[in-house]
């Protein structure tokens, strides 16, 4: 086993747990989605006032809302096409809400160098999650690059308890261009191939 | 010769580094963890400009002061 596949299944053991609940409680996904949201704008607000441990944790328990949603939806036989797209849809909020939050700590600290690195940053990111959504609307997948949502999630905690949020902006920044770069090149040579199986 | 195979061994690495295919749990994806974990926490924070933590010393600085 690999070592980020050992991290991975020591988080699913609690995470097993929490399920079990949310499923025995009958929770719908979509609430557990929305109230994920609701716990990122207060960790947005941590980070905008430079708590960061604080604000770490409350991004802990608002990703445990958004890991299981999907899950539970699964066990709970509550699967459906509205449930993607509003978990699509309420992840992009969680996404910005995070950014907004440092971008105005360093806004107020008078940065505006850091401004635009975490500006950049969310730009990406959501042109990440956009990439590949407009891809596989013409492809059947399109799942390549490194800095998808759970690494940067990831960071962000990261980045929050040990105080290095500036390495983790740069690290999200650099290679959510990367990503996007990536899904677009992905997407060109996948048409391009398609039309000449088409034309032959 | 096609792109990749023109390309020398670093120049290859990166090339996969940047132009990322692999699945979560492999041992490039280890990889680039600890790539990503090494510049975040040994990179002191001064040379980026940390708003938030550049009095602090970066990993190294602290590695250096121990063991120099």
């Amino acid at each position: 086993m690999t070592f980020t596949g050992a991290i991975g299944a020591l988080c699913m053991f609690p995470l097993r747990q929490i399920i079990r609940v949310c499923v025995a409680l009958r929770i719908h996904p979509n609430a557990l989605t929305f109230i994920g949201v609701l716990i990122n704008v207060v960790a947005a607000y941590f980070l905008a006032t430079g708590r960061f441990i604080t604000a770490g944790f409350i991004m802990v328990v608002a990703n445990i809302f958004d890991f299981i949603d999907g899950k539970v939806a699964t066990e709970l036989g509550a699967v459906s096409k509205f449930g993607g797209f509003w978990d699509s849809v309420i992840d992009r909020f969680s996404d910005l809400a995070l950014f907004i939050g440092l971008i105005y700590l360093y806004a107020e600290r008078g940065r505006p160098d850091y401004v635009m690195v975490a500006a950049v940053a969310s730009t990406f990111a959501l042109m990440t999650s956009y990439t590949r959504a407009r891809a596989e609307s013409l492809i059947p997948k399109c799942k390549v690059g490194f800095m998808e949502r759970p690494e940067r999630i990831v960071l962000f905690m990261i980045g929050a308890f040990t105080n290095r949020m500036a390495a983790v902006l740069w690290v999200i920044l650099v290679l959510s261009i990367f990503t996007v770069a990536d899904r677009i090149i992905h997407t060109w040579r996948e048409l391009r191939r398609a039309e000449r199986e088409a034309s032959a | 010769m096609s792109t990749k195979g023109a390309l020398t061994l670093p120049a290859r690495v990166l090339w996969h580094a940047f132009f990322w295919t692999y699945e979560r749990a492999t041992w490039q994806y280890d990889l680039m963890v600890i790539a990503i974990l090494a510049f975040v926490w040994l990179t002191p924070p001064a040379w980026l400009g940390d708003p938030t933590a550049s009095g602090q010393p970066g990993l190294l600085q602290l590695m250096l002061r121990l063991f120099g």
